[in-house]
C-alpha cells in the first residue's frame, strides 16, 4: 500500500513524454485498496448529499441559507462551472468533425463523456435549486422566448439529448456491451454514423447557451454590475478554455493511475496549447471589460467591482480568477518546456479549472451582494452576505462526487480514456462529401 | 491553407443563421410609441403621499390579511428613509406594476405577465420557483415561499378576510395591486379608487390617507388630479422600467399642499 501510495504521488519518469514511448501507462491496479476507498469516499459523499437533498425535498428551500437578496448561491455556481467544465466535448467534437483534425478523435470521446457528466450534474443541482421541481417541464411547455433562461433550458435540454446520442456509441463499443447484448451494443454504437451531424448541432446549442449563460446575468439592468454585454463574451470564451482543461486534466490524472487509461501525449499537447491562447484572449477581453467597467464611478456597478478588488471577493477575484486561473496556467501552457513537465502540466490545468468556477462564483454573487437603494436623490448602497448552509454544501458536494462516481466508472468499464484506440473512419464525411 | 468547401460553408451558414435566429428572438418586436397597451380602458396607477405617510404599517398589515400572506412576506413593505424638517420620513414599496416589467421580460415560462391594465400578474400554477425574477425586478418587490406557510394567519381576522388563496410552498409571489378586488368591483359596477369595496385593501387601511388609487386614463381620477397638481416621483426612472407608483414628495411645515 505504501509503495502504491508513493508512485501515485510521484511523477515516475515514465509519464515524460518521449518519441520512442508515446503510450503513457502506470501501473496502478484497479482493485487496489485505493480504488476502494475512492469509491467509498465518493459513495459515502453522495449518500450525504443524497440525505441533504431529502431535506431540501422534503423542507423546502428554507434549509439553504439564500434569501430573496441573495436568491441565486452555491448550486448555480456549481451549475454554471459544471456546464462550463462539458465545454470540452463541443470544441473537440467540433475540432474532429469540422476542422478535420481526426486524430484528436479519442479525446474528443473523453470529453463528450465528460460532457454528459457534467450537463446531468448541472440537471441535479437545478432539480434541487428550483422552488417546484415537479414543475421542471414547464420550461418545455410554457414558453417565453424572450428570456434567455427560457433558451438556457431549451439549448440544454436539446445538447443533453446530443451528448446522449455521443455517449450512445461509447457504451455500444464497450467488450461488456457487445458480450451480453451484441444487438443493443451494434445499435447503440451505429449512433457513431450520425457523430459529424451531431457535432454540428452540438457546436450551434453550445455557442448558444454557453454564451446566454451569462446574458441570463448581464441583460438585468436592476443589477449595474452585471449589466453589460461582455458577460456572454467572456462566459464563451472562459468555458472555451476550461472544458478542454477540464478533458485534459482528467484524462492524464486517470492515466496516472490506472493502466486502463491510455493518453498520447502529443495529442493532448495540441490542446493545451490551444488552451493557452484562449486564455490570453479571455485575459485580454477582461483586461477591457474590467476597465470599462470601473473606469468612472456608477452606483451600483462600482460597488460590486470594489467588491470584487478589494472586498471579500477579492482572493478568489485576483487569486482565484486572474492570477492562478489565467496568468500562471497561460504562461505554463504556452511555454513548451514548462507544458511538457507533466506536474506543472496538471497544475495549470487545475487552476483553470478552479479558475473557471472562482469566475462563476464571483459574477454570481456580485451581483446580489450589492443591494442598490432607491432613496430618490441619494445613493445608498448597501451590501448584504451569503454564505452556503450545510445542507446546499452537502447536496452540492454531492453532485461533485457523483460526477467523479460517473467518470471514474467510465474510465473502468468503458474505456473512455484511451488514446490507443484506432480512429474510426468518418463515414459519414464520406457520405456528406458525396 | 485549405479552401472552405461549398459544404462547410453551407454548415458554417446554417449555424450562423440558426444562431441569429435565436438572437433576433430576443429582440423585441414591440412598440416605438408609449408603453402602454391599449386593449383595456384602464391604468390602474397609485399614488403614495410621503408628506402624509406616518409609518404606522397598517396598509403592510392589510395588505397580508387580505391577500393571505405569512408574517415573514411583505408585498407592501414600508422603510424608513430619513428625516425632513424634524420629520421621519417612510417609503412604502409595493409592486411597481411597471409598464415595461423586467420581471416579465426574463421568466422562463411566462409566468408573470402584464395585463392589458397595467397589473403585473403571477401565474402561480406556472411558476417553477427560479427566482430569476428576484434578480431582476429593481425594487425588491418580489417574495420567495421558502417554506409552506400553514399556520394561522396573524392579520387575520384584525385585518381584513383573505380573499385569495393562499401560495404553495416553492413559488415567487408579489403585490397585484388586489386585481380581485378590482376587477369584483368593476363588475359590480364600482370605481377602484374610489368605491372602497373596489379598492386595493392597503388603501383603504391607510389612517391619514397617504395613498391613492385610480386610472391614469381617467382624467378625473384622483391620481391624475393629484399628479396634475403636485410634483412627483418614481423610484429608479432612469431604468425606463415606466412604473404605476408615483410618489409625493414630503415637504417642509407650511408648505402643505
Amino acid at each position: 500500500m505504501k509503495l502504491q501510495l508513493k508512485s501515485l504521488l510521484k511523477p515516475g519518469r515514465r509519464s515524460r513524454p518521449t518519441h520512442h514511448s508515446p503510450l503513457i501507462t502506470r501501473h496502478f491496479p484497479f482493485r487496489s485498496l485505493l480504488y476502494k476507498g475512492w469509491l467509498l469516499g465518493l459513495l459515502a459523499i453522495m449518500l450525504a448529499g443524497g440525505v441533504a437533498a431529502v431535506a431540501v425535498f422534503s423542507q423546502g428551500l428554507v434549509v439553504t441559507n439564500l434569501t430573496d437578496l441573495v436568491p441565486w448561491g452555491l448550486w448555480i455556481s456549481i451549475d454554471l462551472s459544471a456546464i462550463a467544465l462539458s465545454a470540452g466535448a463541443f470544441l473537440l467534437s467540433a475540432a474532429v468533425y469540422l476542422l478535420r483534425i481526426k486524430p484528436l478523435q479519442p479525446v474528443a470521446r473523453t470529453a463528450v463523456f465528460i460532457g454528459l457528466i457534467g450537463y446531468s450534474m448541472a440537471v441535479m443541482t437545478l432539480l434541487l435549486d428550483i422552488g417546484r421541481p415537479d414543475r421542471f417541464w414547464h420550461a418545455l411547455v410554457y414558453w417565453n422566448p424572450h428570456s434567455p433562461l427560457w433558451e438556457v433550458t431549451i439549448c440544454v435540454t436539446l445538447y443533453f439529448v446530443v451528448l446522449l446520442l455521443e455517449v450512445a456509441a461509447i457504451f455500444g463499443q464497450a467488450e461488456w456491451m457487445q458480450r451480453r447484448w451484441p444487438r443493443l451494443a451494434r445499435r447503440l454504437e451505429s449512433t457513431h454514423h450520425f457523430a459529424p451531424i451531431l457535432a454540428v448541432v452540438g457546436l450551434g446549442l453550445s455557442m448558444m447557451h454557453q454564451s446566454s449563460l451569462g446574458a441570463t446575468y448581464g441583460v438585468l439592468k436592476a443589477r449595474p454590475v452585471w449589466y453589460r454585454p461582455n458577460l456572454a463574451v467572456l462566459f464563451i470564451v472562459s468555458a472555451m478554455a476550461a472544458g478542454p482543461a477540464m478533458t485534459l486534466l482528467a484524462s492524464q490524472v486517470a492515466a496516472r493511475l490506472t493502466s486502463r487509461a491510455i493518453v498520447r501525449q502529443e495529442l493532448l499537447d495540441k490542446v493545451a496549447r490551444f488552451i493557452g491562447w484562449t486564455l490570453l484572449a479571455y485575459l485580454y477581453l477582461r483586461f477591457w471589460d474590467g476597465l470599462s467597467n470601473s473606469y468612472t464611478y456608477e452606483p451600483a456597478r462600482s460597488e460590486g467591482w470594489g467588491l470584487l478588488t478589494q472586498g471579500p471577493l477579492s482572493y478568489s477575484f485576483w487569486l482565484g480568477e486572474i492570477v492562478l486561473g489565467t496568468v500562471v496556467p497561460a504562461v505554463i501552457l504556452l511555454n513548451g518546456r514548462l507544458r511538457r513537465q507533466p506536474r506543472l502540466n496538471l497544475l495549470a490545468l487545475f487552476l483553470i479549472v478552479a479558475g473557471v468556477a472562482a469566475y462563476r462564483w464571483n459574477t454570481n454573487l456580485v451581483g446580489q451582494l450589492v443591494v442598490y437603494n432607491y432613496w430618490p436623490h441619494e445613493i445608498v448602497p448597501l451590501y448584504t452576505s451569503y454564505v452556503p448552509s450545510l445542507i446546499e454544501v452537502l447536496s452540492g458536494a454531492g453532485v461533485i462526487a457523483y460526477g467523479l462516481l460517473a467518470f471514474t466508472l467510465g474510465v473502468r468499464y468503458l474505456n473512455v480514456v484511451n488514446h490507443s484506440r484506432e480512429v474510426e473512419r468518418f463515414s459519414t464525411i464520406v457520405l456528406l462529401q458525396a | 491553407m485549405k479552401k472552405i468547401g461549398r459544404r462547410q460553408f453551407l454548415k458554417l451558414a446554417v449555424s450562423a443563421g440558426a444562431t441569429a435566429a435565436v438572437g433576433l428572438r430576443f429582440q423585441r418586436k414591440r412598440r416605438l410609441t408609449a408603453p402602454v397597451q391599449e386593449s383595456s380602458p384602464h391604468r390602474w396607477a397609485m399614488v403614495i403621499d410621503q408628506a402624509r405617510c406616518v409609518g404606522c404599517g397598517h396598509c403592510t398589515l392589510a395588505c397580508q390579511a387580505h391577500n393571505d400572506a405569512p408574517p415573514e412576506i411583505t408585498w407592501n413593505r414600508v422603510v424608513e428613509v430619513g428625516e425632513v424638517g424634524g420629520r421621519n420620513v417612510f417609503l412604502p414599496i409595493p409592486c411597481m406594476h411597471c409598464g415595461d416589467a423586467p420581471c416579465a421580460d426574463i421568466c422562463p415560462v411566462g409566468a408573470t405577465y402584464q395585463r392589458p391594465d397595467g397589473i403585473v400578474m403571477m401565474d402561480y400554477d406556472r411558476c417553477i420557483g427560479c427566482r430569476y425574477c428576484e434578480m431582476a425586478c429593481p425594487y425588491g418587490a418580489r417574495w420567495f415561499n421558502w417554506q409552506t406557510f400553514d399556520g394561522e394567519n396573524p392579520a387575520v381576522p384584525d385585518w381584513g378576510q383573505p380573499e385569495v388563496e393562499r401560495r404553495p410552498r416553492g413559488v415567487v409571489e408579489k403585490c397585484s395591486f388586489c386585481f380581485q378586488r378590482i376587477d369584483r368591483g368593476l363588475a359590480q359596477g364600482l370605481t377602484p379608487g374610489v368605491d372602497r369595496a373596489a379598492t386595493p385593501a392597503c388603501v383603504n387601511a391607510c389612517p391619514v390617507g397617504a395613498r391613492l388609487f385610480g386610472d391614469l386614463n381617467d382624467p378625473e381620477s384622483a391620481v391624475s388630479r393629484a399628479l396634475a397638481q403636485h410634483p412627483s416621483f418614481r423610484l429608479r426612472e432612469e431604468l425606463g422600467t415606466e412604473p404605476r407608483v408615483y410618489y409625493l414628495p414630503t415637504r417642509r411645515q407650511g408648505q402643505e399642499a
